[in-house]
C-alpha cells in the first residue's frame, strides 16, 4: 500500500531514527544474552548451564516478574507505585491467616482482595483525590509495611495446605512448575492487555500525555485507577506466589523486591515517564536481574563485591537502554 | 545491633527463650539445649589431613551483612582455609526469608559440602534449608535452626554467644566500676527478642544475687532505640544520682551518652554491650563509657566451620555450642577487639590511647 | 452552492457566556454552512478561546442555543460534541508524542476486531487512505509523532480531525508555531477541507491567512461581536479597524 503511495515518501532522516528505534527495542535482549554467554563461559564448570539452576532463575524471578507486569502498566500511564513491596507482605499474610483459620479458597480470595483494596486507596487518592502518585504510593509503602508487621505481631505464618503450596509454590503441571505456568500465563495476559487492547492503548495515551487522551474522550483518571488496582493484585498474587514457595508468610516478603522490580521494568525498555514500554521486556528483564544474582553468588563473589558489580552492570544497562531512547 | 531484627523476627524461638529463664544462671539454645563451650570441637592432625583430602566445599549463607556478620563470617572463612575446604559461594538475603530461599537454591548449583548459615526465620526455614538438607549438604547455623528439624539428623549444630556470661559480665564490670556499690539505672530491651533477653536478665540476677550494695533503683525498657536518649533523660531527671547505668546494646547507649552529656552529668558511669566504636573512643578519653562487653563473634564462625568440618569424618558435635564473650575496658581495648572480631581496633581508638 | 438554500451545520443563536459577574460573550450569533470556512478574528481575550470552548462543549453557554443541523443541542463535554460531528484541532495538537501516527488518529476510539482486540490493519490503512488523500507528506502510518516536523504533525491533527468530524471542524492557531513552507502546507490542507461538505471555523491572528483561506470573517471585541464579513466584500483594513475599534 505504501509504495504507492507518494505522500508516504519517507525522507533520511526519518529512516535513520526508524533504524534506531529498531535497535533499541532489541537492547535488552542483546544484555540479556550477553550476560548469559558471559556466564556460561566463565561458570561452564560451576552448574549455571543445568537445567536445574535455570530453572530456578526462572522460578526465584517468578513473583518479580508478576510485578513487573502491573509496574509496566503503572509507569506507562505516567504514575508509579512504590507501595508493590508492602502490598506483596499484606496479602501473603492475609492470605495465610485466612486460609489456616477458612480454608484454601478464602485464602486466595483474602490475599487478592488485599491487593485490590490497597491498589484502590491508591488509585483513588491519585486519580480523584489528584495527588502525585509518587508521595501517595510512598506514603502507602510505609503504611501497610506497618500493617504487615501489626497484621502478626511479626509473627511467621506457616502455610500448611499442600493445595495451595501446590498451586502457588511448588506444583507441576504436565510436568512444568506451576511458578512456570504463572509466569506465562501472566507474561501473556499482560502482553495482550497492553499491546492489543483498548485499555492498553489508553494506558500508553495517558502517560504520554493525559490532555491529549482527555480530549479524545479518555477518562483519564479511570485509567490511573485502573492501573493502580492492577498493580495491586499484581503485587498481591506475587505475594501469594512467595507464599506457596516458601510455605509460609511473613512481614519481610516483598520488601527488598521493589528496586529489582524498578529495574527489570526500566532495563526492559519502559519509560519512568510513561507513554512506552514493554511487557515482553520486563519479563527479560526481570530475568537478566535473576540470572545476574544467581551468576554472581556462582562466581563466588563476596557479598559487598556481588552488590557492587551488579549495581555497575544494571547502570550500565540503563543507561544504554535510555540514551538509545532519548534522542 | 542489626543481628536483633533477626532475632526480632524469631518470635517461636522466644517462646523457649521465656521457659528457659527458669534455670537461671545459664544460656539455654533456641530449643532448650544445655551449652556447650565452643573450645569442646577440636580436631586431631589426622582429622585435619583427612578434611583436607576430601577437598571439600562450602557456601556462606547470610542472613545480612553487618559488622557482626562480617566478623563471623572472617571466622568461617579462615577455618576453612586452614582445613583446605573451597568456598564457593557467599550469599546475603538482607533479612528477607524468599530472598534466602533463593540463595539456598543457587549455591546448590555448586554442590557444596558443607553450608553455614544464619536463618532469618525459624518458622520459614525448614523450607528454606529443606533442598540443601535433601542434597546432603552438612548444615552448620548460627543462634537458630530451622523449627522441626532434628540435631544430629537434619543439622550439624548451632553456634551462639553465651548470652547470659555476656549480661553477667556486664554486671561484674560495672561492680569493678563503681567498687561494689551504688546505685544503677536499666535499660532493657522491651521486647520479645531471644538474645537481649537473656542478656538484660543475666545483668540483672547478677547484681541481685552477687552485689548486695549494689541497686538497681530505675528501669526503663526501650523498645525503639531511636528513642533512648528521651528514655534517659527521663530516668535521669527522676534519678540525677545514679551511679551506673546498663544499656541493653551499644547503639542505643550512645544517645543515654548524648543525654549525660546535656545534663552535665561526668559523673555516672555506662556499661553496655557489644563494640562500637563511638562508645569505645569515648571510653579510651575516659567519658562516661566504663566497659563494652563482647562476644566473641569471630569465633562463632571458626566454631561452626570446625564444626561442619568435624561432621564430614563423622565427629558428633553437641547441639549448642556457645562462645566466649569478654568486658572490652579502655585497659584492654586493643587486644578485646582483636579478639572479638579478629580485627585491629579502629584507628580513632589507637590514636586516643597514644 | 448558495448559502441561502442549505442548512448551516452549526448555528449559534444569542451565546451568552457568564464567569461569575464577568460576561465573557454576550449576543452571539453564528451560522456556519457546509464547504464553508469562516474565520474567527479579534484581540487577545476578545473571546475567541471560550467561543471554541463553548462549541467543543468544554463550557455551557449561560444563555442561547446551538442548533447543529436544525436539532437543538446541549453538550457537556467534548465526547458529546464530537458526537454531534464537531472536532477540534488545539493550538497543542493533543496528540501523543511517542504513539504512532495510526494510533493518535484513532486515540479514544480505537477500532477492534471481534475479539475485542485493536484492528491495527484498520487503523492503518484508513491513516495511509487519509493522508494520501489530504497529502499530508509523513514517512509512514508507523511513524512515531515525536520525529515528525510541526507541519507534518499539524497535518496529522487536522487529518484526526476530517477523519472523525462530519459536521464542523475547529481549528485554532493551525500555523502559529510553523515556518513559512509548513505554513503554506498546511493552508492547502484547510483548503482542500472545502471539497469536504464540513463547516471549518478557522482561529487565526494572520489577517493574510484569514483573507487567504476564508468565506466569511466574524469579528470579535471584548466579547461582542462586531460583525460578519464576506470575506471578497471587505478588506484588511475595514477588518482591523473593526478588531481594534479605531476607525
Amino acid at each position: 500500500m505504501s509504495k504507492t503511495n507518494p505522500s508516504l515518501v519517507p525522507s533520511g532522516r526519518s529512516l535513520s531514527l526508524l533504524g534506531k528505534a529498531n535497535l533499541q527495542q532489541y537492547v535488552v535482549y542483546l544484555g540479556f544474552l550477553a550476560i548469559f554467554l558471559f556466564f556460561a563461559i566463565v561458570l561452564r564448570d560451576s552448574g549455571f548451564l543445568t537445567v536445574r539452576n535455570l530453572s530456578n532463575i526462572v522460578l526465584q524471578t517468578a513473583p518479580v516478574t508478576i510485578m513487573a507486569i502491573g509496574l509496566v502498566f503503572v509507569l506507562s500511564a505516567g504514575e508509579i507505585d512504590l507501595s508493590i513491596g508492602s502490598i506483596v507482605a499484606v496479602s501473603a499474610l492475609a492470605g495465610a491467616v485466612a486460609m489456616n483459620g477458612y480454608g484454601i479458597t478464602a485464602g486466595i480470595a483474602a490475599g487478592l482482595c488485599a491487593g485490590l483494596l490497597i491498589g484502590l486507596v491508591n488509585g483513588v487518592l491519585v486519580a480523584y483525590v489528584r495527588l502525585p502518585s509518587f508521595l501517595v504510593t510512598l506514603a502507602t509503602m510505609g503504611l501497610f509495611a506497618g500493617v504487615a508487621r501489626s497484621l502478626t505481631d511479626l509473627r511467621s505464618i506457616p502455610v500448611t495446605n499442600s493445595a495451595f503450596t501446590g498451586f502457588f509454590g511448588s506444583g507441576t503441571l504436565l510436568g512444568i512448575p506451576s511458578l512456570v505456568w504463572w509466569t506465562v500465563g501472566a507474561i501473556c495476559i499482560g502482553h495482550i492487555v497492553y499491546r492489543h487492547t483498548r485499555f492498553g492503548a489508553h494506558v500508553l495515551a495517558t502517560g504520554d500525555n493525559n490532555r491529549a487522551a482527555s480530549v479524545s474522550g479518555i477518562s483519564v483518571p479511570r485509567i490511573r485507577l485502573t492501573v493502580l488496582m492492577m498493580s495491586g493484585v499484581l503485587a498481591s498474587l506475587a505475594g501469594l506466589l512467595y507464599a506457596g514457595r516458601l510455605q509460609a508468610a511473613k512481614y519481610t516478603l516483598g520488601e527488598t523486591d521493589l528496586m529489582t522490580v524498578i529495574a527489570a521494568v526500566i532495563v526492559g525498555g519502559t519509560l519512568l515517564n510513561g507513554g512506552k514500554g514493554s511487557i515482553i521486556g520486563a519479563l527479560v528483564g526481570s530475568l537478566m536481574m535473576g540470572m545476574l544474582n544467581n551468576g554472581l553468588i556462582l562466581m563466588g563473589l563476596s557479598v559487598s563485591d556481588q552488590m557492587i558489580v551488579r549495581g555497575l552492570i544494571i547502570l550500565a544497562a540503563v543507561a544504554v537502554s535510555l540514551r538509545e531512547k532519548s534522542r | 545491633m542489626s543481628r536483633f531484627l533477626t532475632l526480632s523476627a524469631a518470635l517461636a524461638v522466644s517462646i523457649f527463650a521465656t521457659q528457659a529463664f527458669a534455670a537461671e544462671g545459664v544460656t539455654v539454645g533456641p530449643h532448650g539445649e544445655k551449652p556447650t563451650p565452643a573450645a569442646s570441637v577440636t580436631l586431631t592432625a589426622d582429622e585435619v589431613q583427612k578434611i583436607k583430602d576430601g577437598n571439600y566445599t562450602a557456601a556462606l549463607v547470610w542472613h545480612e551483612m553487618s559488622e557482626y556478620t562480617n566478623a563471623v563470617n572472617r571466622g568461617a572463612e579462615a577455618e576453612f582455609a586452614a582445613l583446605g575446604i573451597t568456598i564457593v559461594a557467599e550469599t546475603n538475603a538482607s533479612f528477607d526469608s524468599a530472598r534466602q530461599q533463593s540463595d539456598v537454591e543457587t549455591v546448590l548449583a555448586k554442590k557444596p559440602t558443607i553450608i553455614v548459615s544464619l536463618p532469618v526465620d525459624p518458622t520459614t526455614a525448614a523450607a528454606v534449608y529443606d533442598p540443601a538438607r535433601k542434597a546432603g549438604v552438612k548444615l552448620a547455623f548460627i543462634d537458630n535452626s530451622p523449627a522441626g528439624y532434628e540435631h544430629g539428623k537434619d543439622y550439624v549444630t548451632i553456634v551462639s554467644d553465651d548470652l547470659f556470661q555476656m549480661g553477667s559480665k556486664a554486671a561484674d564490670a560495672m561492680a569493678a566500676s563503681l567498687g561494689k556499690k551504688g546505685k544503677l539505672g536499666y535499660i532493657y530491651h522491651d521486647a520479645d527478642f531471644y538474645v537481649t533477653n537473656q542478656r538484660d536478665r543475666a545483668f540483672r540476677t547478677t547484681i541481685e544475687t552477687k552485689y548486695p550494695d549494689m541497686k538497681i533503683v530505675a528501669e526503663a525498657g526501650m523498645a525503639d532505640p531511636a528513642r533512648s536518649e528521651e528514655i534517659a533523660q527521663g530516668l535521669l531527671i527522676k534519678h540525677p544520682d545514679l551511679d551506673g547505668i546498663y544499656v541493653t546494646w551499644a547503639e542505643p547507649a550512645l544517645n543515654v551518652l548524648a543525654a549525660l552529656k546535656a545534663a552535665g552529668n561526668t559523673s555516672t558511669r555506662i556499661v553496655a554491650l557489644d563494640l562500637n566504636e563511638p562508645a569505645a573512643l569515648d571510653m579510651v578519653k575516659g567519658g562516661s563509657f566504663t566497659a563494652l562487653v563482647a562476644d566473641e563473634a569471630y569465633n562463632i564462625g571458626r566454631t561452626a566451620a570446625r564444626a561442619a568440618a568435624g561432621s564430614l569424618i563423622g565427629k558428633k558435635a553437641e547441639p549448642f555450642l556457645v562462645v566466649d564473650s569478654l568486658a572490652v575496658t579502655k585497659e584492654n581495648v586493643l587486644a578485646g577487639w582483636k579478639t572479638s572480631l579478629n580485627k585491629d581496633a579502629p584507628e580513632s581508638i589507637v590514636e586516643a590511647l597514644k | 452552492m448558495t448559502v441561502t438554500d442549505v442548512s448551516p451545520v452549526l448555528k449559534l443563536t444569542d451565546i451568552r457566556k457568564n464567569f461569575d459577574a464577568v460576561t465573557a460573550i454576550e449576543n452571539f450569533s453564528l451560522d456556519i454552512f457546509p464547504g464553508e470556512i469562516v474565520a474567527l478574528v479579534g484581540d487577545n481575550g476578545a473571546g475567541k478561546s471560550t467561543l471554541i470552548k463553548i462549541i467543543s462543549g468544554v463550557y455551557a453557554p449561560s444563555a442561547g442555543t446551538i442548533t447543529i443541523e436544525g436539532e437543538t443541542v446541549t453538550m457537556a463535554s467534548a465526547s458529546m460534541a464530537r458526537a454531534h460531528g464537531i472536532e477540534v484541532v488545539y493550538q497543542d495538537l493533543a496528540l501523543a508524542d511517542q504513539q504512532t501516527v495510526y494510533m493518535n488518529m484513532f486515540l479514544g476510539r480505537e477500532p477492534v476486531n471481534r475479539f475485542g482486540l485493536l484492528d491495527r490493519g484498520k487503523m492503518i490503512s484508513d491513516t495511509e487512505k487519509l493522508v494520501q488523500e489530504l497529502d499530508v507528506r509523513i514517512p509512514s502510518a508507523h511513524a512515531t509523532i515525536r520525529d515528525l516536523s510541526g507541519g507534518q504533525r499539524q497535518g496529522v491533527a487536522i487529518a484526526r480531525a476530517t477523519h472523525w468530524a462530519s459536521k464542523l471542524i475547529l481549528l485554532d492557531e493551525p500555523t502559529a508555531a510553523l515556518g513559512v513552507a509548513e505554513t503554506a502546507k498546511v493552508e492547502a490542507i484547510v483548503q482542500s477541507l472545502k471539497t469536504r461538505n464540513i463547516g471549518v471555523l478557522i482561529i487565526s491572528h494572520s489577517l493574510d491567512q484569514v483573507f487567504k483561506l476564508s468565506d466569511r470573517i466574524c469579528v470579535l471585541r471584548r466579547g461582542k461581536q462586531i460583525g460578519i464579513r464576506k470575506t471578497s466584500e471587505t478588506d484588511k483594513n475595514e477588518i482591523v479597524s473593526m478588531i481594534t475599534g479605531v476607525n
